[in-house]
């Protein structure tokens, strides 16, 4: 029965990949100012802007552009950049080990630290735990990550003499050091995303807490730790598991900033760069690898949550 | 507490608020009588450039990289006791070179320059023929942006293994200034552009420089080791180079107090910033600094061929309506120099104010006069006009060109602002190709020339369309005098004659510094992307 709802849901998520590869290409290309010209002023491969886009191929209608493009995807081809001439999927096989390894992170800190605060914010309404708990929320939803990433490197430069390393350490010349450096932004990165699963886990969970087998439950004589985590909680995540999948894609946007703080080259510092030198290949690259992600992760949730919740189907 | 040549804010005020060029109010370091020492690593703010091919790109990202392992034919003098701001020649891979007319020049090259030990050119030794064929394709290439630097060469001609002679079209004082700017012309290998069809890649960074590139992994670090065969026997002395790159300016601040890099170099995206710099100095009571003005000089543009600008009246109302100190004060913590025609941070050209003449005097705020002057160009209410500008990611370029058009607004002047991509901005209104106004930063040059080619008719730099031909017949002149006293004479007179017809509006330039790490010996900070030049004979005292 889920073999079929999976499968289900996975033909829903192909229409809705290529909807998206059609809003990656075309919005691209609707960015103001355009790499032919920055090209022609840094580089001058051409004579003229018009025989440029055409060495490009930019020159033609942007549908055949674009199935040009999705086929060589489709082929594991994503092109050359425009800006370096390096072909984009060996940047990104280089680079998205790196945001992936960041987003982990993030979201192994979101789930470490909203779920438990959540619970306890919820088992302990009205109290001052619970308070506290919501504000620290509320004020992790509205810091912003430039500011606190900001914060986290001056400040401790200033009073304590240290500062997280600018330097990025790769995997294979230092593994200890190497997971290290992913701590900081990992952990700054999955505040807001903390606060979201928190709140949300409260809030479920005080639902969950006020229905009858849960009353039957306490009446039972069973042990608070029994109630709420045994027969509550998992009741309570379901919603949480399909926000985990909307916080994953906001994770991978907020690498952009984390990445350029604490110099981590990832995709998000490269989709940046990309952005700024009209890099269209790198940029609908990124974007579909990054849609790819996004799509695959809520088939994912969408099929934990019909396990979770066996009266799912669609 | 510095050590080094300093010169303080109070200082830099007071010599802009006496309009006077500020050079480098600086004294030469103590250079310290100790052994040089071998060994240890130099890490600074780097880039990640597009490649590596320096005929390919004008970009300052490859430049940079290039002057720590490549070499050009002459090269400027440094240390602690070169004046930012000058450049006096030394020969590089040159021995020695002799200028027998007007027109010709001949170059001795060093014996037993070697290749750095790579392959396909694997160590051998340079030759005459290496210049020559470095010089064609500078000049053949497709694309190569800074070709106009050499237009004035008529032929170069091989003489003998380590002998080359070029000839000139016609008299041109600026050539060796040309031949020695770290921008464009380092000496390439036939065998590398060969092998990998050009020297896009970082294994075809193969030159006689004094470090060789060991490795690069964009956006992470590129890193250099020093070269055993350099040509000048000991040096360098420092055994590593790595140029990390990390864009955010809280890290870099972050990183040069914690002693992650030794060196805020002296360029806005190496720099810490003037906001920082009180901490800076507190947390690193030590630090040897050197403050000296910057050769990037903000201008405003306009259509001079057209109306309304082709009324002095007009040029001259808009420029009395800036407060300039005001936006210097916004910008740059009120740290700036004013700058004539030719900016002041080159000293050897660029005219003290006070001796301006009558065109200093529409550098003064006077919205009054401007007003009137306006009222006078039969324009009593003003007029509509555009502005044209990147923004360069940098916010002190927003806030001057807001605070520019506020300005303008109080006198009339109702200004629409057109914000553009760079790329889209350097094709079109950088190159004059704008209906108002432009306003932005201008190619850092090291010689005059660049700077008074935006005057030429004809010349893509000329933003506002002069078309002056007393002050063209003055420019070209000066390309002819040799003697350098008179050039000098003959600068100071072309830029009052641009003073008084105020084609460009120009503001302040921001004063660079470079921070230093203490333990770093026998280095001297400078204008221009030779930081391997530079580096070359430092040395570390740890």
């Amino acid at each position: 029965m889920i073999r079929r709802y999976a499968l289900k849901r996975l033909l829903v998520a192909i229409p809705s990949l290529l909807i998206a590869t059609v809003i990656v290409f075309s919005l691209s290309r609707l960015i103001p100012g355009d790499v032919v010209t920055l090209m022609m002023q840094e580089n001058q491969y051409a004579q003229s802007l018009e025989e440029m886009r055409e060495k490009l191929g930019l020159n033609r209608p942007i549908y055949l552009q674009y199935f040009e493009w999705i086929g060589r995807a489709v082929r594991g081809d994503l092109g050359e950049s425009l800006y370096s001439s390096r072909p984009v999927l060996q940047e990104l096989a280089r680079r998205a080990p790196v945001s992936l390894e960041l987003g982990a992170v993030a979201v192994f800190f979101a789930v470490l630290l909203g779920v438990p605060i959540g619970v306890l914010s919820a088992s302990r309404q009205d109290s001052a735990e619970d308070y506290i708990a919501r504000s620290g929320a509320i004020l992790g939803l509205s810091a912003p990550g430039f500011w606190l990433g900001t914060l986290v490197v001056v400040l401790p430069a200033i009073y304590f003499g240290w500062s997280p390393s600018i330097k990025f350490i790769p995997f294979t010349s230092d593994p200890w050091g190497h997971m290290v450096q992913f701590l900081i932004p990992g952990f700054l990165l999955g505040i807001a995303s903390a606060a979201s699963i928190m709140r949300l886990t409260r809030t479920q969970l005080l639902e969950v807490l006020r229905q009858d087998y849960v009353r039957t439950a306490w009446s039972k004589g069973l042990g608070e730790r029994v109630v709420v985590l045994k027969h509550s909680l998992k009741n309570a995540l379901i919603p949480v598991v399909t926000v985990l999948g909307i916080q994953i894609a906001q994770v991978l946007s907020g690498t952009v900033i984390f990445e350029t703080i604490f110099g981590l080259p990832g995709m998000g510092r490269f989709l940046f760069d990309a952005i700024t030198e009209r890099d269209y290949p790198v940029i609908q690259g990124i974007n579909l690898v990054v849609v790819t992600t996004v799509v695959t992760v809520n088939l994912l949730v969408d099929v934990v949550y019909a396990y979770l919740d066996p009266r799912i189907r669609y | 507490m510095s050590t080094d040549l300093t010169f303080s804010r109070r200082d830099l005020l007071k010599l802009g608020g006496t309009a006077l060029a500020v050079a480098t109010v600086s004294r030469p370091a103590l250079i310290e009588a100790q052994t040089p020492k071998r060994g240890g690593a130099f890490r600074f703010r780097g880039y990640t450039p597009p490649h590596f091919d320096p005929h390919l790109t004008a970009s300052y990202t490859t430049m940079i990289n290039l002057s720590f392992t490549h070499s050009r034919l002459i090269k400027h003098k440094t240390g602690p006791a070169v004046k930012p701001g000058t450049f006096e020649f030394e020969g590089d891979l040159a021995e020695s070179w002799s200028q027998p007319n007007e027109t010709t020049y001949i170059f001795k090259l060093r014996k037993g320059v070697r290749w750095h030990n790579k392959p396909p050119v694997n160590g051998r030794e340079l030759t005459a023929e290496d210049v020559k064929y470095t010089w064609d394709r500078f000049m053949t290439i497709p694309g190569n942006a800074n070709r106009h630097m050499m237009a004035a060469v008529d032929k170069v001609e091989v003489l003998d293994r380590s002998t080359v002679k070029f000839t000139l079209k016609e008299p041109l004082a600026w050539f060796l200034d040309f031949v020695g700017t770290p921008m464009a012309l380092c000496i390439i290998a036939k065998e590398a552009v060969e092998q990998f069809k050009d020297l896009k890649k970082a294994e075809a960074v193969i030159g006689t420089g004094p470090w060789m590139l060991e490795g690069h992994e964009p956006k992470v670090r590129t890193t250099f080791v020093r070269n055993p065969n350099y040509f000048i026997p000991g040096l360098p002395y420092i055994e590593r180079v790595e140029a990390i790159d990390f864009d955010d300016p809280s890290a870099r601040l972050a990183a040069f107090v914690t002693g992650q890099i030794d060196a805020g170099g002296e360029f806005p995206g190496m720099m810490i910033r003037r906001q920082d710099w009180k901490i800076v100095k507190e947390k690193r009571p030590n630090l040897r600094y050197v403050e000296f003005p910057a050769n990037v000089m903000v201008h405003t543009g306009m259509r001079t061929d057209k109306p309304p600008f082709n009324d002095i009246r007009v040029r001259k109302a808009l420029s009395m309506a800036l407060d300039r100190k005001a936006i210097l004060d916004a910008t740059q913590e009120g740290v700036g120099v004013l700058n004539p025609p030719i900016p002041a941070a080159l000293t050897a050209w660029s005219i003290p104010f006070n001796q301006l003449g009558e065109g200093a005097k529409y550098y003064e705020y006077n919205p009054t006069e401007a007003k009137r002057l306006l009222a006078e160009a039969g324009h009593p209410n003003g007029f509509s006009t555009t502005l044209d500008y990147a923004t360069y990611g940098s916010q002190e370029i927003i806030d001057a060109v807001q605070m520019s058009v506020k300005m303008w607004k109080d006198i009339g002047v109702d200004v629409k602002v057109n914000e553009k991509p760079y790329g889209a901005y350097f094709a079109t209104s950088y190159v004059g190709k704008q209906d108002g106004l432009v306003q932005g930063p201008q190619f850092p040059a090291l010689e005059p020339y660049n700077f008074l080619a935006q005057y030429l008719p004809g010349e893509a730099k000329n933003q506002s369309h002069v078309n002056d031909p007393v002050l063209a017949d003055m420019i070209l002149t000066s390309n002819k005098i040799f003697d350098e006293k008179k050039r000098q004479q003959q600068l100071y007179e072309i830029q009052k004659h641009i003073a008084k017809h105020v084609y460009y509006i120009r503001g302040y330039s921001a004063v660079y510094i470079a921070a230093l790490d203490p333990a770093l010996q026998n280095f001297g900070p400078n204008l221009g992307y030779d930081y391997g030049g530079r580096l070359m004979a430092a040395w570390w005292n740890k």
